[in-house]
């Protein structure tokens, strides 16, 4: 009587598919939950020409899974993750060095308006006491962007520190993951530690740009897109920074071997951040710096040309420090506007030297990150390169976007839960259930049949 | 393709934030009536702008300048004028007394008319500004241009103690304007009165006197030198404010242009912008309705 126990193999297997589609349907809106389905096999006859077989089995789960998918999954969430963490640092630098009021150009621009003023009426206090006030203006707004970049590099630091503990605690979970994967295996159904494994390399992408190679043994292996091993096999590795030299070196340590990294180069939010503190916001920050240096180096040297409103020689206007905390520029508290050296002959009202004080602003200066400027246009071209690398962080965080999204899209085609499709799978393995049940009854009625032969 | 559920609402979801995030910026620039929030939102026209108004600014800086410089030549002027007035008075009284028939009695008093013409001479010539500094003693602004030796021989009493240094005032681009005028040459008069003086009130003087006739002579000669000096300088303080007027007007066409150039290129082009908004508006209102109808469909619904 094998119509029974193929029956009974029937409805079994009904009843596994339909426990995947419960599954399935209760996961519905889980991130990385990978679908899954029952896999039916024909069982084959053990013998004889007329036996059509011996039921059917549940070989195993199938897990909808694209391994492709995955790596472009990956992948993209570390350009996403270097684009999007630098884009605030960015915004907010170019709305305070863009802003009206508060940029170095306002400052520059106001000394210099201060200085035409006062050359209208030379010995006039007043007018004088508007350039040293201009002056200490000016100061303070060199002294607060550069504060602005001060801040910023406190907080990347802040922020790239933040980010080691949690890569550390990715890769030693993933590393803890890959060996229950491998030590149950052989006997469960490990497809919720494999999402959940899968979920981490997701996240810990973001951090720094991976690679990832599957072993045959279903362990993934992740390493650095630079090559450097994170995780093999159920070994994990530790990333820190290393401040023994002074400037923090960022290291990796893999079974007592140390790495050292180029924090700027290794992807990720971490790799993105260490490309904006090297390649923008310090660039920047000693920009300020040289522009605030070899202005007042400049203005310093024509005003001890000159003489001042009493004859005396003429005076540094500025001070110029740049590694003291309270600032890089100070007009120095004791000066007063008549020490001011607007006179060339060391008579009270001529303007000689004040007008070659004015022509600075048209002289030009050396910054580092947009090259040989004059004076009144360095902070435009600041501002304006600053827009540009922004504009570029936009473009290319844009890109990752759209790349991120079609990766999660394509991931979900294959992996994700479609609810319409578990209804159907709902209906159609209910009505296999209720098919086979039927078989066992009318198996049941045949047996019947065969029995009341005998009972006459 | 296949959809997954979860797929489509993270479709809607990008499809919101996207319209919400457009609709966000046109309404910030619609607020500011600015095009440009950020360098970033186009760094090239920014860096225009930004030279434009450093420009802007330069130009409001001269023309500020050149507002301050009108007045101050004026009051230049008007002061000189006085000593032009002065002049012509003391030459009226000069001639009046060259006349040989004048008594004794006529001639001393005209002295006191001099007298206070001279130190009326002196004075403007010593005019202060309001914060104490000389107006016409070249750029030593803190010595009396002329100054008066009462100790010293007359005719040498009256000496000019400023220089003759000119305060140059950028009114434009390398274009400067002497911001001063000075009275050198005013001594000479001042000691050739102060001589006549000294002679017409000499006690029993008569209109026949050699000596006076000598000295009314040479002040009267004086005052014609001293006429056509002042008065070249007040013609020269007149040039100026046409020059300076001149120089104003092009500044301002020069900063109406820029005004012009910084509004188009940066304000926001309001027609555009509440196209823009409305076309967002309608998306995300086409997204919500057909949310609301795809959302409800589901096949467990009818099973």
């Amino acid at each position: 009587m094998s119509i029974i126990n193929n029956a009974l193999s029937g409805a079994l297997a009904a009843q596994a598919a339909l426990n995947a589609t419960s599954q399935n349907v209760a996961n519905a809106q889980t991130d990385g939950y990978t679908r899954q389905g029952a896999l039916l096999t024909t069982v084959a006859p053990s013998g004889g020409l007329t036996n059509a077989g011996g039921g059917v089995q549940v070989s195993s789960l199938i897990r909808f899974s694209n391994d492709y998918q995955n790596q472009a999954l990956w992948s993209s969430n570390s350009d996403l993750g270097a684009k999007t963490q630098t884009q605030p640092y960015l915004t907010q630098m170019e709305q305070v060095m863009g802003d009206d009021k508060a940029g170095l150009s306002a400052g520059v621009d106001e000394f210099f308006s201060a200085l035409n003023a006062s050359a209208e009426d030379a010995t006039s206090s007043p007018l004088r006491q508007a350039v040293l006030t201009a002056a200490n203006d000016m100061a303070q707004h060199f002294n607060s962007i550069y504060d602005v970049t001060s801040n910023q590099v406190v907080s990347v630091n802040q922020q790239r520190s933040a980010a080691l503990p949690q890569i550390n605690q990715l890769t030693s979970s993933i590393a803890t993951l890959n060996q229950q994967i491998l030590s149950v295996g052989h006997n469960t159904n490990t497809s919720a530690l494999q999402d959940q494994r899968d979920q981490q390399i997701d996240q810990l992408a973001s951090l720094v740009g991976v690679q990832v190679t599957t072993q045959t043994d279903g362990t993934r292996d992740v390493s650095l897109s630079t090559g450097q091993p994170l995780v093999s096999g159920a070994l994990a590795s530790s990333m820190s920074f290393d401040s023994s030299s002074g400037t923090p070196v960022l290291t990796l340590n893999f079974a007592n071997t140390a790495f050292t990294l180029d924090d700027s180069k290794i992807g990720g939010q971490l790799g993105g951040l260490g490309d904006y503190l090297n390649n923008t916001l310090l660039p920047l920050q000693q920009s300020i710096s040289q522009f605030a240096g070899q202005l007042s180096s400049k203005l310093n040297t024509q005003f001890e040309a000159g003489t001042d409103s009493n004859g005396n020689p003429g005076q540094a206007l500025l001070q110029y420090n740049p590694d003291s905390g309270s600032g890089v520029l100070q007009v120095p508290t004791t000066l007063t506007s008549d020490q001011l050296a607007y006179s060339a002959d060391g008579t009270p009202a001529d303007t000689t030297n004040l007008q070659a004080v004015i022509a600075i602003n048209n002289q030009t200066i050396t910054l580092g990150t947009v090259g040989s400027v004059t004076v009144g246009d360095a902070d435009t071209q600041l501002v304006g390169k600053l827009g540009i690398d922004s504009q570029q962080n936009q473009a290319l965080l844009t890109t990752a976007t759209t790349i991120r999204n079609q990766a999660e899209d394509d991931w979900k085609s294959t992996s994700g839960v479609n609810s319409d499709e578990e209804a159907v799978n709902l209906v159609a393995y209910q009505n296999m259930y209720q098919a086979n049940m039927k078989v066992v009854a009318v198996a049941n009625t045949l047996f019947d049949a065969t029995l009341s032969m005998f009972g006459s | 393709m296949r959809i997954a559920s979860s797929q489509f609402e993270a479709t809607m979801n990008r499809g919101l934030e996207f319209n919400q995030e457009n609709i966000s910026k046109l309404t910030e620039q619609l607020a500011t009536g600015n095009a440009i929030q950020l360098p970033s939102d186009d760094p090239v026209t920014d860096v225009r702008l930004s030279r434009l108004e450093r420009e802007q600014d330069t130009v409001t800086q001269y023309r500020a300048n050149i507002g301050a410089l009108k007045t101050r030549l004026s009051n230049n002027e008007s002061y000189l004028t006085g000593v032009v007035n002065d002049i012509t008075q003391a030459s009226d009284q000069l001639v009046w007394a060259s006349d040989g028939s004048n008594s004794s009695a006529d001639l001393n008093s005209m002295v006191s008319t001099l007298q206070s013409v001279r130190d009326s001479i002196f004075f403007a010539a010593n005019t202060k500004d309001s914060e104490g500094h000389y107006i016409f003693s070249g750029n030593q602004t803190n010595t009396a241009a002329i100054t008066i030796d009462p100790n010293a021989a007359v005719g040498s009493r009256y000496s000019y103690t400023g220089d003759t240094g000119q305060q140059e005032v950028t009114v434009g681009n390398g274009i400067t304007q002497t911001a001063n005028v000075n009275v050198k040459g005013l001594d000479t008069y001042l000691n050739q009165l102060d001589t006549a003086i000294s002679e017409l009130q000499k006690p029993g003087v008569t209109g026949g006197d050699p000596a006076l006739a000598a000295s009314l002579k040479t002040a009267l000669d004086g005052s014609s030198t001293a006429l056509s000096l002042v008065s070249s300088t007040v013609a020269g303080l007149g040039g100026a404010q046409n020059v300076l007027s001149t120089l104003d007007t092009n500044h301002a066409n020069v900063s109406l242009s820029n005004e012009t150039a910084i509004s188009d290129i940066g304000q926001l082009d309001y027609g555009v912008a509440s196209t823009e908004l409305n076309g967002y508006n309608l998306a995300l209102q086409a997204s919500y309705k057909a949310y609301s109808k795809i959302s409800s469909l589901s096949l467990f619904n009818v099973i």
